[in-house]
């Protein structure tokens, strides 16, 4: 297994485990208010300091793993299910599919991703659901421009010709013939997917579109904490090195997983 | 050769090379060592995996940082190459010592121009102006044969075709007066005719300049045309070394008796071709004894022990039996059926492929890219290229239509036409009992199954994702062929067919050599049991000894299966080795149609003559060359015969203006020439261009 997935995996690992444990591992409860214990830097009791209303840092921290988890691997999954068989689509049949794909593609990359949000956040109230969903949409261009062009190549190997010829369906040859080779950047793009959705989920909790308070998603802490930043800034930092960490866990797995996955790294057999 | 620097050119010294991989490393070049004397030419031979483009490479100072030199010396005019700094090489490379790369299409920087890419050297190494540089650049293109020397300077090299940047990239390297030119494979990407006239070239060069040549090439035929000397290079070890006519007319190594045994002849078209079991040695751990053990035929113990390149009478053999085996030839293989059959399969019976009329047109530019203009008029004028322009041809059941032609001919297209891979524009198509011109893919369904193709590049034609059973077993499940439960053992047959161990149904491609590849290929093409196959140049893309394997199991196939092939490919000496009947196609048109025996001998269509005559062989010099220009001239009408614009026996303006009449010498045989019959059959004199 190559290095960097292992050390991937451990990051990824152990947020998640954290982030899964937090309700019986919080050391103090995450939501309760102490006007007492307000702005405490980090101290043996409360090791990560507490915000304006005295609630544990840690705390709050451990219960939002969840949320930002759910939204990066949520969205993403959305724009992964979509954009891929639009890609394969696009890049196999070329031509007038492609064209319409691709430029509707063009026009809602054309859209800063934070507008998109906006815009499906807007008319409706507010759910974590709800953006993740949105963040998923947003990211689906990208995701299918990128099948696209590993799809393009792929479809003018004489593997997929060999395919035609014995009559098998489009979707085997988009699916059993092309998408297993094109996994590798896709895995890459992917994982490069999940990060940047946590941290657009997080800048839409941030304008107060996603988790709502008291929630303790890492972007909405981050928005909270940023009045107080000068006073107490362990309350930002903290959120702000979680997902820093979790970002670099993730790109980390994924291009471990784009070396693994490809058989012509994996140990050659002995030659007879 | 233990000559010393001083009187040699270039003399490489028990050369060792190894490549440092992950978790060790692999020997690429082993006590190897060659004298070059001044104004000769060393052709280095050897197959995929032997080394020889290492040498090249050390030679030139271009290794990369994985190689690693771990013994011997590059002596240049007495000085130790190694020996030198970063700087030193620098200035020699290029000055003194130029290369010529295999690919013309890659080497040339598509965004310069032609004479700014050769003036380059020029301008770095000789201190010429620009200006100065590109004068010169423009009398080197003359110099090497191109007309239009300062219309090509000006060009860029998406603007030429193959054999007019290979000109000028030798040119470039000639620009610096180098004493020492390295070919390394400057002729395997191009068509034979083309590679006729850059070999001829070459010795033009050589006998001007006096140049010394550095030759390195797979092509046994080309070195027999080109070579005073040849080192045989096998697994990093040069194994026989000497006069090329010496080494050509008497091989005394068992691994070079068995390359020219391979090697396909036109003249020997009837004798079945020999092959050499087995792969080169895994380099990681070569062996410590010959390293051809495992593949030779007259192996013995003392074989496990190292052998030494011993002097033996005029040359230099690495064998321990060299002189016990003088006489003795690379045995026939017991199996061998005689390829070529006396008997052409009988046209009578229903044929299991009628092509008639067929077209194929592609549209190079589309939409906006086709807008030009008629004065102020917006006029649309796309691009279009015939690829397939109304060809009409039959297989019969068994029967094997060799398909020759060069690249650009349309035979891929064709071929992939037969199949409806590709979608023609007119003609009818009938493939067993069924019309399937105008069917939609998925009424296909019988046709496929009764028509299977094998292509010519094994590590494109495999999913690399895919395990030998999975793609093998593919075909069964698809068509139903077997009952699911008895997939895995019809794949055991299918590989034991194509002669593959059961076991390699686990692995991947990856894990395979090239032949091996081409084997799975060809399983998977059998699998469905089809009565016709295209076989799209199968063994191109690999090693003569390889090649005659597979050339041997396609044959075998065709007896056991009484499947009918097209076999495509551009070299007329493998076609001639397995086809009943010959059809040559050029620009898209079939120019010569009949059986193989026919075709081969006069009455030649122009183009089959200048095609059988640039074929290299290795039987010496050929009596007559007739060399074609190797440019289109441009303004010929469509209307006209396709290879007029190339034809060293053009009549005049009828070849031109007016489709050739289709002449008939025999039943089976048709010429589409303007000539009689009776002048084709004359054999011409020397026809230079």
């Amino acid at each position: 297994m190559p290095a960097q997935l292992k050390a991937g995996l451990v990051i990824v690992g152990v947020i998640a485990i954290l982030g899964l444990l937090a309700p019986w591992i919080a050391p103090h409860p995450w939501d309760t208010i102490s006007i007492r214990t307000r702005f405490q830097p980090p101290n043996a009791t409360y090791w990560f300091g507490t915000d304006e209303y005295g609630r544990d840092v840690l705390s709050r921290l451990l219960m939002g793993t969840r949320l930002s988890l759910a939204m990066g691997v949520g969205a993403t999954l959305v724009s992964v299910a979509i954009g891929v068989p639009l890609g394969l689509m696009a890049g196999y049949f070329r031509g007038k599919v492609d064209e319409i794909l691709m430029r509707a593609a063009d026009v809602l990359m054309a859209i800063p991703a934070i507008m998109l949000g906006l815009l499906v956040l807007a008319v409706t109230p507010p759910a974590l659901w709800k953006t993740a969903l949105a963040v998923g949409f947003v990211y689906i261009p990208p995701i299918a421009r990128v099948t696209r062009s590993v799809t393009l190549g792929l479809a003018n190997e004489d593997f997929v010709q060999a395919a035609r010829a014995r009559a098998e369906s489009t979707g085997y040859v988009l699916f059993r013939e092309i998408l297993p080779n094109a996994w590798p950047p896709l895995i890459v793009e992917a994982s490069l997917r999940v990060t940047y959705a946590i941290l657009l989920g997080s800048a839409l909790s941030f304008l107060g579109l996603g988790a709502q308070p008291p929630s303790s998603d890492w972007g909405l802490m981050i928005a909270e904490a940023r009045a107080f930043v000068d006073r107490a800034p362990w309350i930002a930092l903290a959120p702000g090195f979680a997902m820093c960490l979790l970002v670099i866990g993730i790109n980390l797995v994924g291009d471990g997983l784009r070396e693994r996955l490809d058989p012509r790294l994996k140990g050659r057999v002995e030659k007879v | 050769m233990t000559t010393t620097g001083s009187s040699m050119l270039l003399s490489v010294e028990r050369l060792g090379i190894r490549y440092r991989i992950p978790g060790g490393a692999v020997t690429a070049l082993s006590d190897v060592s060659l004298a070059l004397g001044r104004g000769r030419t060393l052709a280095v031979v050897g197959e995929s995996g032997s080394g020889k483009s290492t040498i090249a490479l050390a030679v030139m100072g271009l290794l990369g940082p994985e190689a690693d030199i771990s013994s011997g010396r590059i002596l240049f005019e007495g000085t130790d190459l190694l020996t030198l700094d970063a700087e030193a090489r620098r200035q020699l490379r290029g000055a003194r010592i130029a290369i010529v790369f295999q690919d013309p299409f890659s080497v040339l920087n598509p965004s310069l121009r032609i004479g700014e890419q050769i003036g380059e050297g020029l301008v770095h190494h000789n201190g010429y102006t620009r200006g100065a540089a590109s004068s010169r650049a423009v009398e080197l293109l003359r110099e090497v044969g191109i007309a239009e020397a300062s219309a090509v300077a000006a060009a860029y090299p998406h603007e030429l075709s193959g054999g007019m940047r290979q000109r000028a990239l030798i040119a470039g390297a000639l620009a610096t007066e180098p004493d020492l030119l390295i070919l390394d494979e400057p002729t395997t990407a191009l068509d034979v005719t083309i590679e006729a006239q850059i070999l001829d070239l070459l010795e033009e060069l050589r006998a001007r300049r006096g140049l010394s040549m550095l030759f390195i090439t797979h092509n046994l035929g080309v070195v027999r045309r080109i070579a005073d000397e040849v080192a045989v290079l096998y697994a990093g070890e040069v194994v026989e070394s000497g006069a090329s006519a010496q080494v050509f007319r008497a091989p005394r190594h068992p691994y070079t008796k068995g390359l020219l045994a391979a090697l396909p002849r036109l003249e020997a078209r009837r004798e079945p071709l020999a092959s050499i079991p087995g792969r080169i040695p895994d380099m990681r751990s070569p062996p410590a004894g010959c390293r051809f053990k495992p593949r030779c035929p007259f192996a013995e113990d003392p074989c496990a022990q190292p052998q030494a390149l011993a002097p033996t009478e005029d040359r230099l053999v690495r064998c321990w039996k060299t002189d016990g085996l003088a006489a003795t030839q690379w045995p026939k293989a017991a199996e061998d059926a005689p390829q070529g059959r006396a008997t052409v399969a009988e046209p009578a019976a229903a044929p299991i492929v009628a092509v008639e009329h067929l077209s194929k047109t592609y549209t190079l530019t589309r939409g906006l890219a086709a807008l030009s203009f008629e004065g102020w008029r917006p006029v649309l004028r796309p691009v279009r290229v015939r690829a397939v322009d109304d060809v009409s041809l039959t297989i019969g059941r068994g029967e094997v239509l060799g398909l020759v032609g060069e690249s650009g001919s349309g035979k891929t297209t064709l071929g992939r036409a037969i199949l409806r891979l590709v979608d023609p524009d007119a003609g009818t198509l009938r493939v067993g009992n069924e019309d399937v011109t105008r069917a939609p893919q998925p009424a296909l369904s019988a046709m496929r199954r009764l028509a299977q193709i094998v292509f010519q590049n094994p590590d494109s034609s495999l999913n690399p994702r895919k395990t030998v059973a999975e793609i093998i077993g593919r075909p069964l499940r698809r068509f139903g062929i077997v009952a699911p439960r008895e997939t895995s053992k019809r794949v055991r047959e299918l590989l034991d067919l194509v002669r593959l161990p059961a076991h390699y149904a686990n692995r991947y491609p990856h894990q395979m050599s090239g032949g091996e590849k081409q084997r799975v290929g060809i399983a998977r093409a059998v699998a469905t049991e089809p009565r016709f196959i295209v076989c799209d140049e199968p063994v191109s893309a690999l090693d003569v000894s390889v090649q005659a394997a597979i050339v041997r199991l396609l044959a075998e196939l065709r007896d056991r299966m009484d499947v009918a092939y097209l076999f495509i490919s551009h070299d007329l000496a493998v076609v001639a080795h397995l086809a009943d009947r010959i059809a040559v196609m050029y620009r898209g048109r079939l120019v010569e149609v009949g059986a193989a025996d026919e075709v081969l001998r006069p009455p030649f269509h122009p183009y089959t003559e200048a095609l059988l005559s640039a074929v290299p062989t290795i039987e010496g010099p050929a009596a007559s060359r007739i060399r074609l220009p190797f440019e289109q001239r441009r303004s010929v009408a469509d209307a006209g015969c396709c290879f007029a614009g190339r034809c060293p026996r053009r009549i005049g303006e009828i070849c031109d203006r007016e489709p050739p009449p289709v002449r008939r010498p025999s039943a089976t045989h048709t010429i589409a020439c303007h000539h009689e019959l009776a002048t084709l059959a004359d054999a011409p004199g020397t026809v230079t261009h």
